[in-house]
């Protein structure tokens, strides 16, 4: 099927000598929301990390196919160019790097990566006051250093308004909830929901239920220890929350 | 040499062009102070004789606002001994070195508070690459009868190969007990977690290093006043990228 977006095979991966990700198999295809729940320490944030490219995490074994290219070979800006992004779970300061000047230097390098011209000033700025306004920032934000001084859910949305900007294939939500009130929640989750597109997919990579209350999961996996323990549908969500990890 | 200062003055010094500077030295720095900028005259004409003051005595209630700019290629010996000799003095010195090869840079700054009520402000920022090598001294010396004295220092600096040694010595000496002073001296790489947040933008890694080193430095270059300030921006992002292309 031509539909497949993603495909992982046997992945391991370790940081520093230690394994983390000992055999991910996971297939996603256009249209879908995926779910990988888990514990703490099971690998969740070490798969989102690997997939967008991570310099600190090495590829021991396995493949990723990321719509049939070889997604292992590319850079972390050459996987973001084809389509994938990453929202991070600890959004990295910037000191001194205004969201104007960062986001424009992202824009015009996917513009480059596609042989587009860069964005004319007012052509970008537009843009800019359209999707900070999706996930309801205040447009002085604009002028704000990357990060620096971001309440928790101020980073979040930050996140989700870079996810807007750069429209992604396929969206990794690393922990998006943590840290986030339920006002803020909502907002960036409507923020998914609404990016959201048959052509597109997204894996939510989560502790808790709350946040797929709000972004409803196709499938659910579960990760374990480096593992995909168990695969079903969004029925499972409510079975974690009654039996925990533990009894699965 | 010696310049007394006696109302609000400002010098930008842009030490570019592969020459060395001294401020010991009794000739006219080579080209380097009177280098044209890309894109314009300075605003603030400049004659060839023109050289960085060794000695600068401010007055009373007089300011001087000096921008110092060691531009890539240039090794220098800069001292500069500043006095605050009457009451309300202010001195501010902002300066920034990018070396990318095997610079000799050497920064000396003696800032002598005098008198009671006057400030000063030191901030220096530099990043060192290739075998260049940096030593930066700072002192700020604050006498017995400069009581409600405000003076600052700071020097932070980033390494970006291991040929590269930075030296940093900022000190205080304070005989006055009402006073507000304080130094910094920080040595570090560029933050990787920032740069992979970058990236997986789509930013590329040159991009992003260009990009941290150029708001690395902004703080002093804020400093300029428009319309030189954009020319030496523009100046530095050059001088950077071709650094990081050949790290």
């Amino acid at each position: 099927m031509n539909d497949i977006l993603l495909k992982i095979e046997g992945l391991r991966a370790s940081v520093e000598d230690k394994e983390i990700l000992k055999g991910v198999d996971l297939v996603i295809r256009k249209g879908e929301i995926h779910a990988v729940m888990g514990p703490n320490g099971a690998g969740k944030s070490t798969l989102s990390a690997v997939l967008a490219g991570k310099p600190q995490f090495t590829v021991t074994a396995g493949s990723i196919e990321f719509l049939g290219q070889d997604l292992l070979a590319m850079s972390p800006e050459e996987r973001a160019w084809a389509g994938i992004f990453l929202s991070f779970q600890y959004p990295v300061e910037i000191p001194g790097v205004t969201i104007t000047n960062f986001m424009k230097t992202a824009v015009n390098a996917h513009r480059a990566g596609k042989g587009l011209e860069p964005l004319k000033a007012g052509d970008f700025l537009k843009l800019m006051r359209e999707k900070m306004a999706f996930v309801q920032m205040k447009p002085e934000f604009a002028k704000r250093e990357v990060n620096v001084g971001f309440s928790g859910g101020e980073k979040k949305r930050n996140e989700i308004f870079q996810m807007a900007m750069l429209d992604p294939t396929l969206a990794i939500l690393d922990e998006t909830d943590s840290g986030l009130d339920v006002d803020a929640l909502r907002i960036v989750a409507n923020g998914v929901n609404a990016l959201h597109t048959p052509e597109k997919a997204a894996i939510v990579i989560t502790h808790y239920q709350r946040l797929l209350d709000y972004i409803v999961p196709d499938v659910v996996h579960v990760l374990k220890d480096g593992k995909i323990v168990k695969t079903a549908g969004k029925e499972l969500v409510a079975e974690i929350e009654e039996k925990g990890y533990d009894n699965l | 040499m010696e310049e007394i200062i006696r109302n609000k003055e400002y010098r930008l010094y842009i030490l570019d062009g592969h020459g060395t500077c001294c401020s010991d030295d009794p000739r006219p720095v080579p080209s380097a102070l009177t280098h044209p900028l890309r894109g314009g005259a300075m605003s603030s004409p400049q004659s060839s004789s023109m050289t960085i003051p060794k000695h600068i005595v401010v007055e009373r209630d007089a300011c001087i606002d000096m921008v110092l700019l060691v531009m890539p290629g240039v090794s220098c010996d800069v001292k500069l001994d500043v006095r605050l000799a009457g009451e309300g003095a202010e001195a501010n010195i902002y300066g920034a070195y990018v070396c990318g090869s095997q610079e000799r840079v050497k920064i000396s700054v003696d800032m002598h508070h005098d008198l009671p009520h006057c400030n000063s402000r030191q901030l220096f920022k530099g990043i060192a690459g290739g075998t260049s090598r940096v030593d930066f001294y700072g002192k700020i010396i604050v006498a017995q009868d400069a009581q409600r004295t405000e003076a600052y220092q700071e020097n932070h600096n980033i390494l970006l190969t291991d040929g590269a040694k930075v030296d940093t010595k900022p000190q205080l000496e304070i005989y006055a007990d009402d006073v507000k002073c304080s130094h910094g001296a920080t040595i570090g790489r560029l933050n990787e977690e920032e740069q992979f947040y970058m990236r997986s933008r789509g930013i590329s890694l040159e991009d992003a290093k260009v990009l941290q080193m150029i708001s690395f430095i902004a703080p002093v270059l804020e400093n300029i006043p428009e319309p030189d300030r954009e020319a030496v921006a523009a100046q530095f992002e050059d001088a950077i990228r071709n650094i990081v292309r050949n790290i």
